[in-house]
């Protein structure tokens, strides 16, 4: 027999190819027709059931995975720090800013102040019935005022508010004692600000202005009497000024007139001190001392307090429980990562194995 | 409703995939029969096989991505994991034990009215290596080009059509020698 070529072998191989059984070939056909329902029913009518869904549970993933990204989303850029979100936006600032502004005076606190005078409110510092030695002069008091705020605002904007703080502070014709600025993350502002008394109602409205008000307390120390008492002592060390220059011009000897004259120097010393007393506390009556903080939300600020829950309290909320949340997650994922590894492993290598038994079983 | 819900599930692949299944399957059933029962050679175990095969096609229809191949290369990869996998329960090398004149009876019916040479060929083929055996059922029986051939071995085209050609050599030696 001669070596086929390749057309013969071609057609010989051809000619042997194997056909299926005619009641083969229509039984399968039937269950293809039938979509292999017929050979297991559970498993029939649970794929049917996959397959009808299998478009509606596309886009109820797509809609899912969307809408958690959205959240995300707007979650990190409304709540989280450092956003460019401007802070006006955030309804409890502006509430906070009229409520402090031009509401009745707020809350002042009770305590000793340095002078040792008692520190009261400033709703009983212009008390109706005034009673106590000095209540003649009720409407010439002298009261000392301080005030703390803080400023929450985004870490890009403080520079911008430190700014306005020193336009506020120059529109009131302020002093500013002291300032720091940091920029960036964690950044902020402290200001120790000299107001004229008069008008620290209208610096405090300016500062609200600037951001949000996170707190602001304000105090007030009654020294009418502390500065009248200076007063008297001054008016009775010049009265004794007075005398001993008497005695001084009507000194007989020596020995009289050096003790006058010691005595004198001492007085005047005394008159001296209590002046000095005296313009202290006028210039503390003229002018309050505030301390303005500018803060940003990593910054450590202090919450506001007025007890109040609005939309800003609950985007924060919000923010919170997506940050735990994301922690849960994240501490999950930590816990399934090593099995989720094995696993995968495990599958890898059962397909290697399955891909290497069936080379083998070809020989 | 069952009939609703495989209309909705044929129309979604068919529509993803831009083919029809049942076209699909007309057009390569036979020749998935024709490849199992020439790598198998049994019959039994052929039908077995190219039903698994098309169910599974079936099942994963969805999955079908027709930019990494042809649903026919797809479709014979599916048919020869099943075929080994046959193989491989049976602890044999595609040979069989139980059924061995299936396709020889046939061959030799053939052969009786006329055709001596193709006696030759078919013990030739039977001769062969399950490994070349597969080549020529995939080539002759199932009619793939050298392309899907390489999709469905995982190896490249180049590959196919040199070991193809390798196994046509030794097919035509074991036929002259069976002369």
């Amino acid at each position: 027999m001669q070596p086929l070529s390749d057309h013969e072998l071609a057609t010989e191989l051809r000619a042997l190819r194997p056909t299926p059984e005619p009641e083969f070939a229509s039984e399968l056909d039937a269950r293809v027709a039938a979509g292999f329902a017929d050979d297991d029913g559970r498993a029939g009518a649970f794929e049917r059931l996959l397959a009808w869904l299998r478009p509606t549970r596309r886009r109820l993933l797509t809609a899912s995975a969307a809408g958690a990204v959205a959240a995300v989303a707007i979650a990190t850029v409304v709540i989280a720090p450092g956003g460019d979100e401007p802070t006006e936006s955030n309804p409890s600032s502006s509430l906070g800013f009229l409520n402090l502004a031009e509401d009745a005076p707020p809350e002042a606190e009770i305590g000793a102040g340095a002078t040792g005078e008692a520190l009261v409110p400033r709703a009983q510092s212009a008390p109706s019935s005034p009673t106590g030695p000095y209540a003649s002069q009720t409407r010439d008091r002298e009261v000392e005022r301080s005030a703390t705020i803080f400023l929450r605002t985004d870490a890009g904007d403080v520079r911008r508010a430190s700014a306005d703080v020193f336009s506020a502070v120059s529109a009131v014709d302020g002093i500013v004692l002291s300032s720091s600025v940091e920029e960036g993350e964690g950044g902020g502002g402290n200001f120790e600000l000299l107001v004229p008394s008069g008008k620290l109602g209208d610096a405090l409205a300016s500062f609200s202005e600037i951001a949000e008000v996170a707190s602001r307390e304000e105090s007030t120390a009654d020294v009418t009497a502390r500065t009248v008492g200076l007063n008297e002592r001054i008016e009775d060390a010049r009265a004794t000024v007075d005398s001993l220059l008497a005695q001084l011009a009507t000194a007989d000897s020596e020995d009289e007139r050096a003790a006058a004259e010691a005595e004198l120097r001492a007085e005047r010393r005394r008159v001296a001190a209590l002046r000095a007393q005296l313009s202290d506390l006028q210039r503390r009556t003229n002018f309050a001392r505030v301390s303005l903080q500018i803060v940003t939300d990593d910054s450590g600020a202090p919450a506001g307090d007025d007890g109040s829950w609005g939309i800003g309290a609950a985007l924060d909320d919000a923010g919170r429980i997506l940050e735990t949340a994301a922690a849960v997650a994240l501490v999950g994922l930590a816990v399934l990562a090593p099995f989720a590894l094995l696993a995968l492993l495990a599958w890898l290598a059962r397909r290697r194995w399955l891909t290497a038994s069936r080379q083998r079983a070809l020989g | 409703m069952s009939e609703t819900l495989v209309a909705i599930a044929n129309h979604e692949t068919a529509s993803e995939a831009g083919i029809d299944f049942d076209r699909l399957y007309r057009d390569s059933r036979d020749d998935l029969y024709a490849y199992a029962a020439g790598l198998l050679r049994d019959r039994a175990a052929a039908e077995e096989v190219t039903a698994a095969a098309f169910e599974r096609a079936y099942r994963k229809w969805s999955r079908f991505d027709p930019r990494r191949g042809s649903a026919r290369a797809w479709l014979f990869g599916i048919a020869r994991n099943a075929a080994l996998d046959e193989l491989r329960r049976r602890g044999r090398q595609a040979e069989l034990a139980a059924e061995p004149a299936d396709l020889e009876t046939a061959t030799a019916a053939e052969s009786a009215e006329g055709s001596a040479r193709r006696l030759t060929v078919a013990a030739g083929l039977a001769a062969l290596a399950p490994r070349d055996r597969e080549l020529v059922a995939l080539k002759f029986f199932a009619g793939l080009s050298n392309a899907e051939i390489a999709a469905v071995m995982k190896i490249s085209e180049s590959n196919a059509g040199t070991r193809l050609h390798r196994v046509l050599d030794k097919l035509r030696e074991a036929c002259h020698a069976a002369a």
